[in-house]
């Protein structure tokens, strides 16, 4: 197993978001949380990568109790969250960005490698490498953001709501590369509110609701579930 | 591609930076012209030295979010430290002469001070500022404000108790005779002053472009938490940019010790002025500190010379308030970034 979170508990000052939540990952998975607007999702994902420290509870990542470390620190042990508004620093170029993305690696040879790696994937980012982050489209930056994550060579790949605030043309083309890194052996968590697409890609969901895991299952058998249809898909 | 290079260029001259920096460059040519080159000069020496001030500043607001009113403080720390090794130094040469320390003698002061102003800098985060960010993150520029307030009265009263109030200054650090520049005599000090000055803004912008630490520095600067996200470890970020920051300030106090000898509130000018630089420009950016730098030095410059000396702080605040009520950002405050970033 490499991820396993037990009974985490967090949340924002004395606000309380997770209560008991518990779930895990196995090596090469591809899982998604899925969930209506402030159950929890987008905090569940932050108290992983560190960026929230839970108030009680353990995640296990690879052998070992990673919770309450700070986020550079998750960081360095394989763990790369992608969030939602993608947090990229908009001053600098595209390349400058990706090394960035590459900072715990101390070998030039091993950074550039991981940057033929991310530009093979994205050739789109090949071809503006010195264009300002901050100038790109929405699609561009989230391939920014996703490559960005990928510069570190993570264990785990983090990813919270790829399609917000996106063109559903260019949430298709995220879905595919995500899945071409699925193929080449990453593992993924997946949190998303198109339930309907997180359902068809994920080969397993968990499905959040009031900072509980409600449910959980194979996703082709949550996406036939009465209660998941009728709650997310309205059918 | 050279077209469009020289069209940027247009665009930009037709900005309020453009046409302030364009303004200002004309008016000291034309103030060369009418009053003599001295004033270009003048300019030139006070401008190199408040611009490594005003970028200490602006690198603290930039990433710390501090608007550091102890900024001057460690101005005085720097030329307290300077003064300290530096007379020593003399002594043991009036007694023993040697050509080579003689030439090395004021930058191993220098240097000392800046080390003294970065170690001071680093204790002060440690111990006030990464405190009160364990605490609270609530209302913190407010907070951490009247904490610089504070700390700068402190360290004013702490070199009063301990050095007292006397001047303790020098009289040259490398002397000779002075270099005629465009007419107008130089003193080898000054020069020199301003060569260091400027190296030391070279330094801090290769290593603030090109080194790795550099760029998590801009990194935190533009995305605290994208930063984290990517491994770098933020306080230790911090620390550094403190250290840096009041370092630079440091210098500042060393470099001009035998203009400004050290005295408890010696910093208070350096600091007033670098304040109406970074306002000026937009707060947090330090390239173009560099610029406002020259620009108040130019028109501090300007007042001594046709209104009256007693009227050097009054004319750029004035000036200031000017720009502020018709761009409340700042001079190149809307395209304001980050901490390097034009």
């Amino acid at each position: 197993m490499l991820l396993e979170v037990k009974n985490i508990n967090a949340g924002y000052g004395f606000l309380q978001i997770l209560r008991d939540v518990s779930f895990d990952i196995d090596l090469g998975e591809y899982a998604c949380i899925i969930g209506p607007n402030g159950a929890g999702k987008s905090t569940t994902m932050k108290t992983i990568a560190g960026l929230v420290s839970p108030m009680s509870g353990e995640i296990i990542f690879n052998g070992e109790n990673i919770s309450g470390l700070p986020g550079n620190q998750v960081a360095r042990k394989g763990i790369a969250y992608i969030s939602e508004d993608m947090n990229l620093f908009t001053n600098m170029t595209v390349q400058e960005n990706l090394y960035m993305g590459a900072y715990v690696i101390k070998e030039k040879a091993l950074k550039d490698d991981r940057l033929d790696f991310v530009y093979n994937l994205f050739t789109q980012l090949k071809s503006r490498r010195n264009q300002l982050a901050g100038t790109m489209s929405g699609g561009e930056r989230k391939m920014l953001a996703i490559g960005r994550g990928l510069m570190a060579n993570p264990k785990l790949l983090l990813v919270d709501e790829p399609s917000f605030g996106l063109a559903p043309q260019l949430t298709e083309n995220v879905f595919d590369n995500l899945d071409i890194l699925k193929k080449a052996g990453v593992t993924i968590l997946l949190v998303e509110q198109n339930v309907t697409k997180a359902l068809q890609v994920t080969q397993r969901g968990y499905v959040m609701e009031n900072g509980k895991i409600f449910m959980k299952g194979l996703s082709s058998d949550l996406a036939d579930d009465p209660h998941v249809r009728k709650v997310f898909l309205g059918v | 591609m050279a077209e469009s290079k020289t069209g940027a260029v247009f665009v930009w001259m037709k900005s309020a930076g453009g046409i302030t920096v364009t303004l200002s460059i004309l008016i000291a040519i034309i103030a060369g012209i009418d009053s003599g080159p001295y004033i270009i000069v003048n300019t030139i020496v006070t401008g190199g030295m408040l611009a490594l001030v005003a970028m200490g500043l602006a690198l603290i607001f930039g990433v710390m979010n501090i608007p550091m009113f102890a900024h001057g403080e460690f101005f005085m720390i720097g030329s307290l430290a300077a003064y300290y090794i530096f007379t020593p130094l003399t002594e043991y040469l009036n007694t023993s002469p040697n050509s080579l320390l003689a030439a090395i003698a004021p930058l191993i002061a220098i240097l000392g001070a800046m080390i003294v102003g970065a170690v001071a800098g680093l204790l002060c985060e440690l111990l006030i500022f990464s405190q009160l960010r364990k605490r609270s993150s609530e209302n913190w520029v407010m907070n951490s404000f009247l904490l610089t307030v504070g700390l700068s009265v402190v360290l004013i009263n702490a070199h009063q108790l301990l050095f007292g109030t006397e001047f303790k200054g020098i009289v040259r650090y490398w002397g000779g005779r002075p270099l005629e520049i465009m007419g107008v005599f130089v003193s080898r000090d000054r020069i020199l002053a301003f060569v260091l000055a400027m190296i030391v803004v070279g330094v801090f912008w290769l290593f603030m472009k090109y080194t790795n630490t550099g760029r998590a520095i801009r990194a935190v600067s533009q995305d605290q938490s994208g930063a984290l996200m990517v491994g770098i470890n933020i306080n230790g970020i911090l620390l550094l940019t403190m250290a840096l920051g009041c370092g630079l300030s440091a210098i500042a106090g060393a470099g001009l010790l035998f203009l400004y000898p050290s005295y408890p509130t010696v910093g208070l000018e350096p600091l007033y002025l670098a304040w109406f630089v970074v306002i000026l420009v937009g707060l947090g950016n330090t390239a173009f500190a560099l610029v406002g730098g020259f620009i108040v030095a130019l028109i501090k410059a300007l007042t001594v010379e046709y209104i009256g000396a007693g009227w050097d702080f009054v004319i750029p605040s004035l000036l200031i308030t000017i720009v502020l009520v018709f761009k409340p950002s700042g001079l190149f405050g809307s395209e304001v970034r980050g901490v390097l970033d034009l």
